[in-house]
């Protein structure tokens, strides 16, 4: 069996890297976005690229939990458990710049600041390709509370889950800091569909979906999103959503489980691919 | 600033200071209260900024509202404390409308999102208690022409309640 080495410092090395880029700037599809809006507030959103990039000031405040999303293929070995290599580049990126320290160690009774933004919440897939993708989401706390878990009746036509979305983000949206990019995890489990829903969010903004079906399903959801007018930065100017993607996934004969996650309108996020060092055959 | 004065919707550019606090310090400040001791800081005649700011640098900070909403249930502790406008993001409920409604204050919103920006508005900043809650900590910030849109007035009329308004 040929087993792949990965090196854990070039891991490392590329995610601080792309960690803070993707904290001090905006794609070209989001600069194209805000570039083309001119409601309240457009001239500070603009002038924010500008001073981000040149300053190494975050673009927002909110420097988020980082979210990773670790594809690896089944022979390939790291020199570090998956989990260290990655907070330990959290933890560099976070502690070297000028970002925000947004988790505390335990949800209820210490609620202590870690002071280092780790631990990172880290999802593992194992594939059978020759190399490791690791994407990340920088996950605001805003764009977090308004996740949600709905599960439908199996027998649910595809207007009532075209309705749960709709009416989620009519409910919810404006506090999203949109436009949004909205991930859709549909079919599953309950947890199985929520991953699925952040998975979506790690695609190429606007990138369609391979099953034909699936793609229209997200154009006919953009479109009544931006029927909404709920605007950038919630003030009922410009676009609510800039694109919609959904995950899905075999379910029980019970269950049509829908999820629904969003990234505000700077969508921070982030991918790099790895190849193995070594091979070793053993 | 008299409250009393703003409309929803208008716009202005604030100069002056911003005491900064989110969910951590509102809470600590309502654990105070209810043990009856003297709060480390006076928020009589204040500006409440919900926001948690970055780390510094050059001694300049990023900064930016996060959402107002879930500090609607400190609303009243905070206007019963004499604080005067509170700044933050997105919608809030029908109690923060009553609220300014009956004590006669303002609820700004400030562009999300563009804390880098907002960083050139930000003349100094001042640690003023709760250390230990790091960027939950309460602050004091002086700021120049800082971008706000009044969205409830002192009438209790919310900006975000009023479908496909333009301003």
């Amino acid at each position: 069996m040929r087993i792949l080495i990965v090196d854990s410092n070039e891991i490392q090395e590329r995610l601080t890297e792309q960690l803070f880029y993707a904290n001090t700037s905006v794609s070209e599809f989001v600069k194209e976005q805000i570039e083309k809006y001119d409601g309240p507030f457009d001239d500070v959103l603009r002038r924010n690229i500008v001073v981000a990039q040149q300053t190494g000031l975050p673009l927002c405040q909110d420097t988020g939990m980082i979210e990773f999303f670790v594809f690896k293929g089944y022979n390939i070995v790291f020199t570090q458990p998956i989990d260290e290599i990655l907070n330990e580049a959290v933890r560099r990126v976070y502690k070297k710049n000028p970002f925000r320290y947004s988790v505390v160690n335990d949800p209820i009774f210490e609620r202590k600041n870690t002071f280092d933004n780790t631990p990172a919440i880290v999802h593992t897939f194992i594939t059978n390709q020759e190399y490791v993708q690791i994407r990340f989401l920088v996950k605001g706390g805003g764009s977090e509370n308004l996740t949600r878990l709905f599960m439908l009746n199996p027998s649910a036509r595809i207007d009532e889950i075209i309705d749960v979305v709709v009416n989620h983000v009519k409910e919810h949206g404006a506090k999203g800091c949109p436009p949004l990019n909205v991930g859709i995890g549909i079919g599953g489990s309950s947890d199985k569909a929520v991953v699925l829903s952040k998975l979506a969010l790690t695609r190429e903004l606007n990138e369609q979906n391979e099953d034909a079906r699936y793609a229209e399903l997200e154009k006919v959801i953009l479109n009544r999103l931006n029927q909404l007018k709920i605007g950038f930065q919630g003030l009922f100017f410009g676009i609510t959503a800039y694109s919609v993607h959904i995950e899905h996934a075999p379910t029980h004969i019970a269950n049509l489980p829908v999820a629904i996650s969003f990234d505000c309108y700077l969508c921070r996020k982030g991918v790099i691919n790895v190849e193995p060092k070594r091979i070793e055959n053993i | 600033m008299n409250p009393r004065e703003l409309k929803i919707s208008e716009r202005i550019n604030y100069s002056g200071i911003f005491l900064i606090m989110r969910d951590a310090a509102q809470k600590r400040i309502q654990d105070l209260l209810e043990q009856k001791k003297v709060l480390p800081f006076d928020l009589s005649g204040q500006i409440v900024f919900y926001a948690g700011p970055t780390k510094s640098l050059n001694g300049k900070v990023a900064i930016g509202p996060t959402t107002s909403e879930r500090m609607d249930r400190y609303l009243k502790m905070l206007f019963e404390l004499g604080v005067v406008a509170t700044v933050g993001k997105g919608k809030r409920g029908e109690l923060a409308r009553n609220l300014c409604r009956e004590y006669g204050r303002v609820y700004f919103v400030a562009p999300s999102g563009a804390a880098a920006a907002l960083s050139e508005h930000v003349k100094k900043i001042e640690l003023i208690a709760f250390d230990d809650l790091g960027p939950e900590a309460v602050y004091k910030i002086e700021v120049v022409e800082f971008p706000l849109i009044v969205a409830i007035d002192s009438e209790g009329n919310d900006f975000f309640a009023l479908e496909n308004y333009r301003i």
